[in-house]
């Protein structure tokens, strides 16, 4: 996979997450909106094959070109890109009829990444859609941020888990293929009831402890993989302890180095401003939550955690 | 203590390596917390993670918060004597201790206070009343227990705040004792 040079960049972010509704779209355009505010070159690309949806966020118009016509057609993406009213920004939309999610190859979508780092931005902010599709997954692999949107309620928890898993999984075997591994994963996976495996972390320490040099490569895509995790729409401030055991289980059972960047208020001025067709971040630029979603940008932007005790 | 052991140690309480003490007692107790009940956030893996696992982790967790503690209590201590500022000290004031060797009430409400801790939270992890380290802050002696218990509440407190606890209790019971003294001779 094509990355070191955007990865120091850390050029392009996806944001994805695995229940629909938990807010990516919003976390999307609050990105984009805030960086191109900074003076900031920002494309925000749509690829919510169910609900691309962000131009409501921005106050827009469905854009009439999409990604498709770059896949059919072979369009360039910045003839693709229309104006959102938002200086320094714009946009790209994927397309619900025709962006048939299991019609794109892998190739085309290595094509697609190729295209997007060639971009003169200096961030690309790509809103996945819900779901563990391969598409998704693939799309927030190739990512150099990963961003995943959580709420705190039980399903959010339960569908970002089996996402996180399902890109962990994904990257070790695609990585293991790579070095000429793949049978390992395969098989053990498919012996798993022999080798008493019952879960990932399971599957790699059996690989790690049947092949060393195989695990040095596990180890190696664990240091890669780099997860940033925003806790959305909390009603109260024990909600935010959802946040703190969710990057600790990712933690310590995926082995995946999570980092807990922030939170947001559960806010009705968010269906306002669509309703409105103002973007939020410029609409209640002064509210509670605007203010929070500037602290968890800029955690992601220098790769901190939020701080959450007294010093 | 090795500085690879002691990154370890805070990777595994999930901090930076430049997190302070009281950061450090809170990522314990939640980590620990976490790990010992069922949190929501636990359900997806409750069949996969093991109870043996579980318990894995919360050893590590253990003794991570053990040698940070020791490691700075340690620090601590060399700093005192030194008479420099300790790297628990957030505002690099602890040097003071030096010269107050005797552990009064309002010396360990100093200390408290620069680590950036309140009463309440002192409260819950050590399950002592907070209106009775409030009477042991402020030497209400008269509101407080017996010696025995009194004791085993100061050092359990002075623990909490990485001193040494009997250091720290002897020099407190003996002013109790002073003061108990005194209220004899009055009567």
């Amino acid at each position: 996979m094509e990355k070191s040079r955007a990865e120091k960049e850390g050029k392009i972010w996806a944001i994805g997450g695995g229940k629909g509704g938990t807010g990516k779209t919003f976390v999307t355009s609050a990105i984009g909106t805030y960086l191109a505010g900074k003076g900031k070159r920002v494309v925000l690309i749509d690829v919510d094959i169910g609900g691309a949806n962000l131009h409501s966020f921005l106050g827009i118009d469905r854009p009439k070109k999409s990604l498709t016509d770059f896949f059919e057609t072979g369009a360039s993406l910045s003839k693709l890109a229309v104006k959102t009213g938002i200086d320094n920004m714009s946009l790209i939309t994927g397309d619900i009829h025709s962006l048939a999610s299991d019609s794109i190859k892998f190739t085309q979508k290595l094509k697609l990444f190729r295209h997007i780092m060639k971009l003169n931005k200096h961030y690309v902010i790509i809103d996945l859609g819900g779901g563990s599709h391969n598409n998704t997954i693939d799309t927030f692999l190739m990512a150099d941020k990963r961003i995943a949107v959580l709420e705190p309620e039980i399903i959010s928890v339960e569908n970002m888990y089996h996402f996180i898993k399902n890109a962990l999984f994904r990257k070790l075997r695609m990585s293991l293929r790579e070095y000429g591994f793949k049978e390992i994963v395969e098989q053990m996976w498919q012996k798993r009831e022999e080798y008493k495996i019952k879960s990932l972390r399971e599957l790699m320490d059996c690989i790690r402890d049947s092949f060393s040099y195989v695990g040095d490569i596990i180890d190696k895509e664990l240091s890669d993989f780099k997860l940033y995790l925003v806790l959305n729409k909390i009603r109260s401030s024990d909600d935010i302890l959802i946040g703190s055991s969710m990057k600790s289980i990712f933690m310590k059972y995926l082995c995946v180095d999570t980092r807990f960047v922030g939170f947001v208020e559960y806010d009705d001025s968010v269906w306002r401003s669509i309703r409105e067709r103002r973007p939020f971040m410029l609409n209640y630029s002064f509210s509670r939550s605007a203010k929070e979603v500037e602290v968890f940008i800029e955690n992601l932007l220098e790769g901190k955690e939020i701080r959450l005790s007294r010093n | 203590m090795s500085k690879k052991n002691l990154k370890r140690y805070f990777e595994i309480l999930e901090l930076d390596s430049d997190a302070s003490l009281s950061e450090i007692k809170n990522a314990y107790a939640r980590l620990n917390r976490l790990y010992s009940t069922n949190s929501m956030v636990m359900t997806p893996i409750a069949d996969e993670f093991s109870k043996e696992k579980r318990l894995e982790v919360l050893k590590q967790i253990e003794e991570a918060y053990k040698k940070l503690s020791e490691e700075l209590k340690d620090e601590h201590q060399r700093s005192v004597n030194l008479g420099k500022p300790g790297i628990s000290s957030e505002n690099g004031a602890e040097g003071e201790e030096v010269e107050s060797v005797s552990f009064s009430g309002d010396v360990l409400r100093q200390i408290r206070e620069k680590r950036g801790i309140y009463l309440y939270e002192v409260a819950l992890d050590t399950k002592i009343r907070a209106e009775i380290l409030e009477n042991i802050e402020h030497e209400r002696f008269d509101a407080l227990p017996q010696e025995v218990y009194l004791k085993g509440h100061v050092s359990n407190y002075a623990r909490y705040l990485l001193l040494d606890p009997r250091k720290v209790a002897d020099d407190y019971i003996s002013r109790y004792k002073a003061w108990k003294a005194e209220a004899k001779d009055k009567d």
